[in-house]
């Protein structure tokens, strides 16, 4: 296993273009590469600005969700190696598993490391699980699997099926009523800095076969969870499947349900109902 | 109703430390601070999920959106959802009539338990659109027609987009609570010494507090503070009197940005029950509040200060529980300026002021100094409005704990609009 630490985070927005010029002719397995990052300290601006755009209160932990902002360009420059099978533009995002042991402090120094495992047959293509371990003081306190699903490319032979499904109750009863602006890909983009074409405009997105620019998979698991502030387990474990895309603008149902001593969630469309989350929330 | 009342119980506190203006809470909002104060409660007291009677909170400085701001804070904190809330507003005093309101409650039986507490920020006031922008636009608003609509839009001018910034002064008077607190200060001669003095006492004895471990069980650290940003231990006499004047004018000025307290962000939070639901839960008593009193003064035309309206309360408090102002082991005076402490100090010794404006035989009296704010107070912490009150009533309900039973002190909490609360509190 090959084991890089960088100094910095990378810069995303060169990254995506290198992804997008080099898509072509990849192939192969899964690289044995690990990218590190030590002693992270986070921007409390930043820390702010990601917040405000996904509704979490300014507190003295960070977010659920926000490691995965620290962790998101080592795993972008992961993906956009010369020696990742898969190519980046049109991979999306079908699964994501968050598990905490604690809540982790604004203050913390953390190391960040990440790689990618479960290159996996899937019925339109395969799935590669792209992971993240986050320590403070030296333990692991909080990790993320983040399952991306590459149509019609080609898992090695033999390996066990993708896995993508979260079981959920009925969640019949909306608890609130998000309307999604048009410019929500672009808000998540500037404070995650995946700015990723699809989320961008109409016309990125259309470039990448989508009749509009949708809203980022992450932003909608940290909005939801954003709504049951104060009602999370400090130790917790966040698994979403990430269904159809949500198209900007949009008007949205939360569904929330206690089950399992935590809760049930679905984000679907006011009207059609389509659904464009659902995940599970349980104490670990 | 219940047939008799009874004495609510302060059981403890929760504060972040205050912030100095656009420093380290620069980003929070007074929700974000408020819901953090309540949870670092929650956590110190084990009331996770807990349906708490009642939570009574505010803010002077609030925003249109936050118009259920306690509430909210609520939803957002381990407290349970099924716990009631609502905002009180009494500018600098809103933090003791909180806990004033929510001891009444307790008092009639009403509640059992109650959380009385303040937030505010000077770094995400709120800013709005100009007035005469503000009625073009609700004029728009109501315009059924084009013609209509456009005739209303003609109103517009380039002027009307400067925002309207809130200030730190009166409505009636336009003048800033230091300019008047400048004027109190002239008319009682309030010199500049006495006024360092006191400051550089509150410094020094907030951190020896702090020093001593006395708030580790009444703050929770928030964004990287741990202590109050505008604690100044190593300040001096000397380094004070080097301070320009900021309020009033000429020779005689004498209140400077050391002396007057600081544009500062940040909560506090107070927890009070009856006793009965405080040995239920397994939680101390530091001390009961026994009464409190109000009182307003005519500083616009009445010739009155704008912030001595406590000297008027406390008088019908003492009257009330047939109490002397030496009756007391502790005074918490709030530092809104060192002047107006030491303004109010004088006017309750003052035969003449004593006679004709409080209508008593003989005056008050002087305190016994040393126990004057005896773990400081504003002019060290700083002043987020609605955040000192609670701030005071945790401290004293411990300083008295930790005296002993059958300890009394005094709040004594100076607001703008002319107005003061004081309180009682026993050990």
């Amino acid at each position: 296993m090959a084991r890089t630490v960088l100094d910095a985070a990378p810069a995303l927005p060169a990254l995506f273009a290198r992804a997008a010029l080099t898509a072509r002719g990849r192939g192969g397995e899964l690289p044995d590469t690990r990218l590190a990052r030590t002693g992270v300290a986070v921007d409390p601006a930043a820390l702010a600005d990601y917040a405000q755009v996904c509704r979490f209160p300014l507190g003295d932990a960070l977010p659920l969700t926000f490691p995965h902002v620290l962790a998101f360009p080592l795993q972008v420059a992961l993906m956009t190696d010369r020696a990742f099978p898969l190519a980046l533009p049109g991979l999306v995002h079908v699964r994501n598993l968050i598990e905490a042991d604690r809540p982790i402090g604004v203050g913390e120094q953390l190391d960040l490391e990440v790689w990618a495992e479960r290159f996996a047959p899937h019925a339109r293509g395969a799935t590669v699980d792209l992971c993240a371990s986050v320590s403070a003081g030296g333990a692991e306190v909080w990790r993320s699997r983040s399952t991306y699903l590459a149509r019609g490319a080609s898992a090695p032979e033999g390996a066990p099926a993708s896995d993508v499904d979260v079981e959920v109750g009925a969640l019949d009863r909306p608890a609130a009523q998000w309307r999604v602006p048009d410019d929500a890909g672009r808000r998540y983009a500037k404070v995650s800095g995946d700015v990723n074409p699809i989320h961008l405009s109409g016309l990125t997105a259309k470039a990448f076969g989508f009749k509009r620019a949708i809203a980022h998979g992450m932003w909608v698991k940290a909005r939801a969870l954003a709504a049951l502030s104060g009602r999370l387990p400090d130790a917790v474990a966040v698994d979403v499947a990430f269904r159809k895309p949500l198209f900007l603008p949009s008007t949205v149902t939360l569904s929330t349900e206690q089950a399992g001593g935590g809760w049930d969630l679905a984000v679907r469309n006011v009207k059609s109902g389509t659904e464009h989350l659902i995940g599970t929330v349980r104490p670990a | 109703m219940a047939a008799q009342t009874r004495k609510a119980a302060i059981v403890g506190g929760n504060r972040i430390p205050f912030a100095r203006s656009n420093g380290a809470y620069a980003r929070a909002s007074n929700q974000d601070m408020l819901t953090a104060t309540l949870d670092g409660l929650v956590a110190r007291f084990g009331l996770q999920g807990e349906q708490v009677g009642e939570v009574v909170a505010g803010a002077v400085l609030k925003h249109a959106r936050d118009f259920n701001l306690t509430r909210e804070a609520v939803l957002g904190s381990r407290l349970s959802a099924a716990t009631p809330a609502y905002d009180v507003q009494q500018a600098c005093g809103t933090g003791l009539e909180a806990a004033v309101l929510v001891a009444n409650k307790i008092a009639l039986g009403q509640i059992e338990s109650g959380i009385a507490g303040g937030t505010d920020t000077t770094s995400d006031a709120p800013v709005a659109v100009n007035e005469d922008l503000r009625r073009v636009l609700m004029e728009v608003n109501r315009a059924k027609t084009v013609q209509q609509r456009l005739k209303a839009l003609a109103g517009l001018r380039p002027g009307q987009l400067a925002p309207e910034i809130p200030r730190n002064a009166e409505p009636r008077t336009g003048l800033a609570m230091g300019d008047h607190a400048a004027i109190t200060a002239a008319e009682w001669e309030i010199g500049r010494q006495e006024q360092d003095e006191l400051t550089v006492r509150s410094h020094q004895a907030l951190a020896a507090a702090y020093d001593r471990g006395f708030f580790d069980d009444l703050v929770t650290p928030f964004l990287g503070l741990s202590r109050d940003a505008n604690l100044r231990p190593d300040t001096s006499g000397e380094k004070l009197a080097k301070l320009k004047p900021v309020f009033g004018q000429g020779e005689g000025a004498t209140m400077t940005a050391g002396n007057s307290t600081p544009l500062t962000d940040g909560a506090s939070a107070v927890l009070l029950a009856s006793d009965e639901w405080a040995a239920e839960h397994d939680l101390p008593v530091l001390a009961h509040l026994v009464d409190a009193q109000t009182a307003a003064v005519d500083y616009v035309h009445g010739g009155e200060g704008l912030l001595m309206a406590p000297a008027y309360a406390v008088p019908v408090l003492l009257a009330r529980n047939g109490l002397s102002l030496q009756d007391f082991d502790f005074y918490e005076v709030h530092e809104a300026f060192a002047s107006t402490v030491l303004a109010t100090l004088k006017a309750w010794e003052s035969p003449a002021f004593c006679k004709e404006k409080l209508g008593l035989d003989a005056p008050l009296g002087s305190i016994d100094r040393s126990k004057l704010n005896v773990n400081g107070s504003s002019l060290a912490a700083g002043h987020p409005f609605a955040a000192t009150g609670g701030r005071i009533v945790a401290t004293l309900a411990k300083l008295l704990h930790e005296a002993g039973p059958g300890k009394r002190g005094l709040i004594s909490i100076c607001a703008a609009g002319g107005q003061g609360v004081v309180a009682i509190l026993e050990s």
